[in-house]
């Protein structure tokens, strides 16, 4: 038997900086076996270590399309991140996953898709964005709606043109610049540019626990049904397996059970959080 | 499964235990600074079989120690090189002898976290290694309660061998397959167990949930929906003024198994090691993410995880409660936080 806890070798293949503090890593597995063995799903995360620092959860935030090499969307945060921040391309970390349970890519087919990311919190959307796009009639209307605090903060602008071919993308920033000639304010401010037919629209958000109290609010204001609201959620998950116990609300494991929910096992919690927008 | 009754004199057991050193290394409970801790048993003149209720520290610290390197690395120029420190468990063979029937349910718990969907390695390698020899209590201490969690005084499985003091001997049942093949080589050294043992253990067990029964408290198990009515109930407020936070109720729990994992690196930081080490949820650091964010910052937000994990999350995860009526938390507390007048209050209400 393999043992879980024991990272796999990994290549940092490159990187792109996204914004002054946070950078796209392409990973690929040293190990021909590993990179054949790993697929994920849209949502997945994994544990990353920096060797000499210590070990953090991210989510995917690309690869769906790539054969070799997935990616890894980090912000410069903590011990482990700001070490990782410092390697060259080339450089070795270690890699455990994919972990947890994704987006719900089967409940998704023939339903119209509404895609709701706050900051980074677009990083684990990504890998639904291109997913969608290799399987686009598969999908009915798909809407984009993203928001960041400034327009240096908006992360894979380079692809925005791209994604605009084939969903509607709608941004904002908190604050603009003198470059921003887009909508400003937080990202509920863009629900009165789309049009959406809540019962057959699957809501699929990230972002930070505020953002998603008032996104939540708003989907089941505008008539969602809970079934069809998901939202992904962040907590400190370090073994990734259901063990550790440090990503649990009420019970539940993140790391198992998530980071993707549906609404209605988040709105079945006993301890509140704000993401559930009560 | 299959029940057997054998009896073995004083004597004989610890002659078995003689013979059984050369091929085991044996953990038992015995006296230090007062107190019974379960540790390595050297002497086995050490080993104090018959003590009042349960050791200082549970014996989850034999399968989930209380600090755990999972892996040594060494960060070369072009190259990681892992040591599993899986592969030196497995060479391992224990017995780990005179744990109490709340002890012995605990493991069972622990047993449902983390051997399920993932294996924890480490835990289940541990199990795999360890013969359980438990001992049934003569007395009781005030902070026991085993009856009110069906865990004690008596345990049905996860034992492979339960010893019973009668007189001078001990009523040995065969709990396991595993049990039954350690002493078959060592047949001389016991006898059937006439009828009258069995009997005198059935009066052992009958006085012992006499005395525990005095307590006025529901089964724990029926707490469920009492305690999902009352999530928002005063006394976690009332709580929350008393508790200091400081985790001593994980620490000698025996089915708290939280942990936090990180990595100690040498100052050259080419050598590293991936450790884990018990955690408490009671502490700040518990949910704090990279980011800062803490998800439980109120203490009474920490209060509750514990009681509604041992009362109702773990009935939501593993089917089965995760409180063995031990009584450790109760006795270590220095705010004298007591589960039995919490679950008693609660109960009462209804």
């Amino acid at each position: 038997m393999e043992n879980p806890y024991i990272p796999k070798l990994a290549i940092i293949k490159d990187y792109r900086d996204e914004t002054p503090d946070t950078r796209t890593f392409q990973v690929r597995f040293k190990d021909l076996e590993d990179i054949k063995k790993f697929k994920f799903n849209p949502g997945q995360f994994v544990e990353l270590t920096v060797f000499g620092y210590g070990e953090a959860p991210f989510s995917i935030s690309g690869g769906i399309d790539k054969e070799d090499y997935f990616e890894l969307t980090i912000r410069k945060m903590g011990t482990v991140t700001s070490a990782l921040f410092r390697m060259q391309r080339g450089s070795i970390i270690g890699i455990r996953g994919p972990l947890g349970r994704g987006w719900p890519i089967e409940k998704m087919l023939g339903k119209d898709i509404l895609i709701i990311g706050g900051g980074i919190g677009i990083a684990p959307l990504r890998p639904v964005i291109h997913y969608i796009k290799l399987h686009r009639e598969k999908f009915g209307k798909v809407i984009l709606m993203y928001g960041a605090r400034t327009p240096k903060d908006l992360l894979y602008k380079y692809e925005f043109d791209d994604w605009a071919k084939f969903i509607e993308v709608h941004l904002t920033v908190d604050c603009g610049d003198e470059t921003w000639k887009g909508r400003v304010g937080v990202v509920t401010v863009l629900f009165d540019e789309i049009e959406v037919i809540p019962e057959k629209t699957i809501a699929l958000q990230c972002g930070p626990p505020i953002m998603m109290h008032f996104v939540t609010k708003m989907l089941k204001k505008i008539g969602f049904p809970d079934e069809n609201i998901y939202l992904s959620l962040e907590r400190l998950m370090k073994c990734g397996m259901g063990f550790c116990g440090k990503c649990t609300i009420s019970g539940t494991y993140v790391c198992r059970h998530g980071p993707v929910f549906c609404y209605t096992e988040v709105r079945g919690f006993l301890e509140k959080i704000p993401e559930a927008g009560e | 499964m299959l029940t057997k009754f054998l009896i073995i004199s004083k004597q004989n057991l610890i002659h078995l235990l003689e013979k059984l050193s050369k091929k085991f290394v044996i953990f038992g409970p015995k006296k230090q600074n007062g107190n019974i801790i379960i540790d390595k048993i050297n002497d086995l003149s050490h080993l104090v079989l018959e003590y009042e209720g349960r050791s200082l520290i549970p014996p989850k610290k034999f399968f989930l120690p209380p600090t755990e390197v999972l892996f040594e690395y060494e960060i070369e120029k072009d190259n990681i090189k892992i040591w599993d420190k899986l592969v030196e468990l497995k060479k391992q063979k224990r017995i780990l002898i005179g744990i109490k029937p709340c002890d012995i349910s605990s493991l069972n718990i622990l047993d449902k976290v983390f051997i399920r969907e993932f294996h924890d390695p480490y835990v289940t390698t541990r199990r795999q290694n360890t013969i359980i020899v438990g001992i049934t209590c003569e007395t009781i201490v005030d902070t026991c309660f085993c009856v009110f969690t069906d865990s004690g005084p008596l345990v049905r499985e996860g034992f492979d061998l339960l010893l019973t003091r009668i007189d001078e001997s001990y009523l040995v049942e065969v709990g396991s397959e595993k049990g039954g093949q350690l002493i078959s080589k060592f047949d001389e050294l016991f006898q059937p167990a006439p009828q009258e043992f069995i009997r005198a253990r059935e009066e052992k067990m009958e006085s012992l949930i006499e005395k525990i029964s005095s307590l006025v408290l529901p089964n724990f198990s029926e707490m469920y929906d009492i305690m999902v009515k009352n999530f928002h109930h005063e006394i976690w407020k009332e709580l929350s003024n008393q508790c200091l936070s400081c985790g001593k109720c994980n620490f000698v729990c025996p089915t708290c198994y939280c942990f936090d994992v990180y990595d100690d690196v040498d100052l050259l930081l080419k050598h590293g090691k991936r450790i884990r080490r018990w955690d408490s949820c009671h502490f700040l650091s518990f949910t704090r993410v990279a980011s800062g964010e803490v998800f439980r910052k109120e203490r009474e937000t920490r209060i509750k995880q514990r009681i509604y994990h041992k009362l109702v999350y773990s009935v939501n995860d593993i089917g089965v409660i995760s409180c063995v009526g031990c009584g450790r938390c109760i006795n270590v507390c220095p705010a004298g936080i007591d589960i039995r007048e919490i679950v008693r209050e609660l109960w009462r209400g209804e």
